[in-house]
Parts: structure tokens; sequence; C-alpha cells
């Protein structure tokens, strides 16, 4: 990576491009405040459409995941309009607390798939087990981006409390969802993919329709749920499973049915679906794969049963 | 005049109609086939049932749309009653079968269970958006082998040893069955190796991690099948009911549903006169580019769908273009 030139970026000339895909949904909060702490610009990619999602899956290599192949749609869509694109290359938070390999390949491969575009990207990486903390890689960046030591710090130490004061209010508002009356359903899910605005919104806004409470899984106080994860699995190693199946551990005797909602092909959800289908057994559990395919009968057909059955159970059809 | 319902299950493969009185007797049932042609299908259903009903005695209050082309054919006659296949089946087969605990179904398309207790649905799995171990399956697997598919269940109770078939994937099964007919095994082994592994198959994954109790109903368009059925039975180790009405589960629960709601609407046999057409429109008002089906009766628009937000939405009552 190139050391930006220090006037361009302190005087507000550069513009960082984040793509709204992958990681986008975990640390939206964090970015943004960084960067306006820093005075840098930023500009958001639309929410993902067919088109993005086409154009993606003609540059990721077709085994890629699907939310792999919406990335990719996204950085294109901002190649040209910024001077850099932030992917962040984030491996672990330390023991058993891993991020899906994809994460730690990402910066890698989006430039090696954008390589002839001309277009700058910008990386910081998180690799707690081999002593690179969150804290030292915000630092890094800055740097890299012309600000000091201090400066980034501090910029970095604001949007890390504007990030705990929003994911604590997030929990809050979902723990009214809890104690709401009518049919609740937890959506297991990654944030990028139930937040999608192509492939999962459409299944929340569906659930919604049909008078069902949907709740994300994944919006829980995460130590809480690391700590829960350990009792349904103590060998689980991926920080963002451990964290929907801790959610699941605190939260099963509180809902009526879970939707586990997968990417393919999601490596992680492959494993971590069969086991929550094991071991939650007795909870209504339906699976639901999204791929590329346009065709939405076969997933209202899965939805709407799904909803009837629990209706069922409550003996209201 | 005695009120009556009709169900119609529109199946990829089949389609299957019922009319039922208020006691749920059937007065008169048809199944044929869907040739990829759901609309046209559904008036020849209709044409059929017409030929069975009093019309003197009873009267349809209420019509009941089921299978994968529910929206389609609920469009076309009116239905006062649209849902989803696993529902339906649900109610016929628990109304017909008040004990059953268990209900297997594989369809053309998809399988799926039921577990239900004290004659409610508690559970249910539904395979992935993947085909394999269904009927279509086993019809393309039946075209290779030059038989016909409603022999397949004979011929596999002739076989002693089944081949052993991987049908977790369609194309590995189609690969692995192309090599054990070319290693030298018999037509009816390997058949009777497809219909245990479409067994398999289903309880390992489907089935998987389900507690499967008896009496256990086996339904949709496989069910016919000898062979699979005696599979099932071998690898459960209870008996396994097929109703004779088995096929006709999914119209019969959706005419039931009709019955039960309380949305009223005479239906006519006359739509069998009337033209039916759809059209593929490209939304083009954003980059989502929605493929919207339009459904015109006799070039008025009755419905459409399709859209993914309301830019879509098209106004019903237009005539169609052309």
């Amino acid at each position: 990576m190139s050391k930006i030139n220090l006037s361009s970026a302190k005087s507000g000339a550069v513009t960082i491009g984040l793509p709204r895909a992958m990681l986008y949904y975990r640390y939206e909060i964090l970015w943004k405040n960084y960067f306006s702490a820093l005075g840098v610009k930023y500009i958001v990619s639309e929410p993902t459409n067919k088109e993005m999602i086409k154009t993606g899956s003609a540059y990721a290599i077709d085994e890629a995941c699907l939310s792999t192949k919406i990335f990719m749609g996204h950085v294109n869509a901002l190649i040209g309009k910024c001077d850099y694109i932030l992917i962040p290359r984030v491996s672990n938070f330390g023991f058993r607390r891993n991020m899906c390999t994809k994460f730690e390949a990402l910066y890698d491969m989006t430039c090696n798939i954008f390589r002839k575009s001309g277009q700058k990207f910008i990386s910081y990486n998180v690799d707690e087990l081999a002593g690179l903390t969150e804290e030292k890689a915000f630092i890094s960046l800055g740097e890299e981006l012309a600000f000091s030591r201090k400066e980034a710090y501090s910029a970095y130490k604001y949007a890390k409390k504007a990030e705990a004061d929003h994911n604590r209010n997030r929990v809050k508002t979902q723990e009214t969802l809890y104690k709401k009356g009518g049919l609740k359903i937890l959506i297991a899910s990654h944030s990028y993919v139930e937040r999608d605005a192509y492939i999962g919104k459409p299944v929340v806004t569906y659930l919604k329709k049909m008078g069902v409470v949907p709740i994300y899984a994944d919006v829980v106080d995460r130590k809480d749920a690391l700590k829960a994860s350990v009792k349904a699995s103590p060998t689980l190693k991926w920080e963002f499973s451990r964290e929907i199946v801790g959610s699941i551990q605190i939260n099963k005797d509180r809902i009526d049915g879970i939707i586990l909602l997968s990417a393919f092909p999601c490596g992680p959800d492959s494993m971590v679906n069969e086991m929550v289908i094991r071991r939650f057994a007795g909870i209504p559990i339906l699976n639901i794969l999204l791929d590329d395919q346009d065709g939405t009968a076969g997933l209202e057909t899965r939805l709407e049963s799904f909803i009837d059955i629990l209706r069922f159970k409550g003996g209201d059809l | 005049m005695k009120e009556a319902y009709l169900g119609i299950d529109i199946g990829s493969i089949s389609t299957k109609g019922v009319i039922i009185d208020e006691k749920n007797n059937i007065l008169a049932s048809s199944y044929i086939w869907t040739e990829g042609n759901p609309l046209g299908s559904a008036k020849k259903l209709l044409a059929l049932l017409e030929e069975q009903f009093d019309k003197e005695k009873y009267k349809i209050v209420a019509t009941g749309t089921t299978g994968s082309a529910r929206n389609l054919v609920g469009a076309m006659v009116g239905a006062t009653m649209v849902k989803n296949e696993i529902t339906a089946h649900a109610v016929g087969t628990t109304t017909l079968h008040p004990n059953v605990r268990t209900i297997l179904e594989i369809g053309g398309q998809d399988s799926k269970i039921i577990l239900v207790e004290n004659g409610v649905a508690i559970d249910y799995a539904m395979n992935t958006l993947c085909a394999a171990g269904t009927g279509s399956f086993l019809s393309s697997q039946a075209k290779r082998l030059g038989v016909e598919v409603e022999e397949f269940g004979e011929i596999a109770l002739s076989s002693k040893h089944p081949t052993q078939i991987a049908a977790r994937c369609t194309v590995f099964a189609e690969s692995d069955l192309v090599h054990k007919i070319q290693m030298g095994h018999s037509k009816e082994d390997i058949i009777a190796g497809l219909c245990k592994a479409v067994a398999n198959n289903y309880l390992n994954n489907v089935g998987k991690g389900k507690k499967i109790v008896p009496p256990v109903v086996f339904q949709g368009g496989v069910s016919k099948n000898i062979g699979v059925k005696k599979a099932f039975e071998d690898a459960l180790g209870c008996e396994v009911i097929v109703d004779e009405n088995g096929h006709l589960m999914g119209a019969f629960g959706a005419a039931i549903l009709a019955g039960r709601s309380s949305k009223r609407r005479e239906f006519d046999f006359s739509v069998e006169d009337m033209e039916f057409k759809t059209r593929d429109v490209n939304c083009g008002r954003c980059p989502n580019n929605c493929e919207i089906i339009c459904v015109y009766r006799d070039g008025v628009l009755i419905d459409s769908w399709g859209n993914r937000c309301d830019k879509g939405a098209i106004k019903v009552g237009q005539k169609a273009a052309n």
C-alpha cells in the first residue's frame, strides 16, 4: 500500500468508498464515525440490486459464496467514484474467535480481480493471535492516511464509543420485540445476508406481511452470546457463528421458531446449521439457502408453510 | 341446494382436483398431467370434474388452489383460498387419517416431512432448492433406462440384490447409474437400488433429526411407486400407509380450507370457455428489472405478480396491449 499524500487526505480531498456488503453491516457505525472524526469523506454504494449481483457474479470466482459475489458487485459500483475503497482484512479476535477465511482473503482477492481497473484500495489488518488488535489496525490505517498516531487513536476511540452506543440501543430495541405478542421468529443469519436489500430483506418483509415478529439473532450482547455459545458447542471457532448460536441458546425459550438463513454455499453455515438443527431439537427450525435463483415461489412456499405450521401448533388456523 | 367446495392442486408434474360436500365426502375427483401447461390442464381438469358433478343438487361456493401454480390458476378460477401445498396436505391427511403421526411426502420437485401430534402439525421440514431424489429425478432415470416410471415399483420388487446408488445429488446419481449399467448390473437391481436410494436420501436429508413415529402415511406422486414404499418400510421397520386417494390430498386439503374460510364466491364452470393468457413483462423501472407475470382473461388483466416493489405494480383491468 502506498502512503497517501498528506495534504490531500487532511484537506478532505480524499474520498473513501465503502461497499455496502459483507462487513459493512457490522462496522458501518465504526467506519463512518472514524472517517468523520478525521474529516475524511466517504461514499457508500447503493443497496444491492440484481444488476450488481450479475456483475459481481461475473467478477468473482464461481465457487465463492453469494455474499462474496454481491461484494464484488458493490466494489465494481464504486470504481472510479472514490480514491480508495476500504476492504479490511479481519482474521481473528483471539483463540476460537476466527473469522471465515473469506474475510482474510477479501482484500487480496478484490485487488487481484480489479487489478486492471486502476482503482486503489486501502485496508486494515486485525489478527489478534498475531498481536494485531483492532485498535492497532485503526491507528495504522490513520497513519496510512497521513494522520498522526494521536489523531488516529482519538478518532478510533470516538468511533468505538459511537459503535458501542449504537449496538446497545439495537439490543435494547430488540429486547422489546421479544416481549411483544404474536408469533416470534428468530432469524439466525449473518448481518450481511439478513440485511441485504436483494437477498435477505425480502424474507424479513414477507414475514412482517404475514403478521410475524421477526427478530435478528445476531443483534445480541456479543459477550453474553460468546459465553452462551459454549454450551451448545465448546469447540465452535467462528466468531459470527458463535454469536448467533449463543443468541439462540439465550433466547430459545422466548421464540416460536428459528429460520436459518444462509447464502449458498457458505462454508461455516453448512456445518453450524447442521449442528443447530441437532442441538436445538424441539424448536421448529426452517433452513433456507439463498442463491441467485430468481424465482421466489419456492422461498414463499417454505416461509408460508412454516408460519402455518407454527400457527397450527398454536391452534389458530 | 347443498354447498360444495372445489379444491385444485396444480403441481409441476400433475394437476389434481376434487369437489367435496360439507361433510368432506368426495363428490368428484380427477388427476391428469400438467404437461408444462398449468392453465390448459386446469381447464381440462374442470371439464372432467364437471362431468361427475351434480349441478342440480350442489353449488360450489368456495374454491381453493394449491401447488406450485396456485397463484396462476387461483387467478383463473377466482379462488377464495390460495394456500401452499404443505399446509394443504397436512389438512387433507389429518382429516382422513386423524391418528397419523408422520406424513412423508415426495412430489415432482420437492419432498417434505410433517410431524403430527393430536391431529395438529407440530413440525415439518422440506428439501432445499434442489430436486434430488424427487419424482422428476425418478422420471428422468426411468427415461434413461427405457421403462415407464409407472412400472418402476413392480420391477423394483422383483429384485433380490438392489444395486447401491448414490442419490444425494441428481448429477452424481446419474453418473453413478450409468457406471453401474456399464458394469453389468441388471435393470431390476438398478431400479430397486434407485428406489432404495430415494427413500434413504429422503430420510437422511428431509427426515434428518426428526423422530418418525407410526402411523406413517406416505403420499405425493412417488407414493404410487410400490418400490419406494417398500424401501421406506424396510428402513423404518414399520408399516407405511399409502392412501388410495393420497395423490388427491393437496386438492382435498385446499377444498377443506376453502370451506373453512368465511370467504364465499360462487364458482362457475364457464371459465372453461374463457381465454386465459399470460404475458412476461420486464419492469425496467430500476436495476432489479423484475420479471412481472400478467394474467389476462379475455384480453383484460385480472392479476399480476413478480414485482419486488410498488414501482412494478400494474393496474388490474387494463386491456392487453396487442
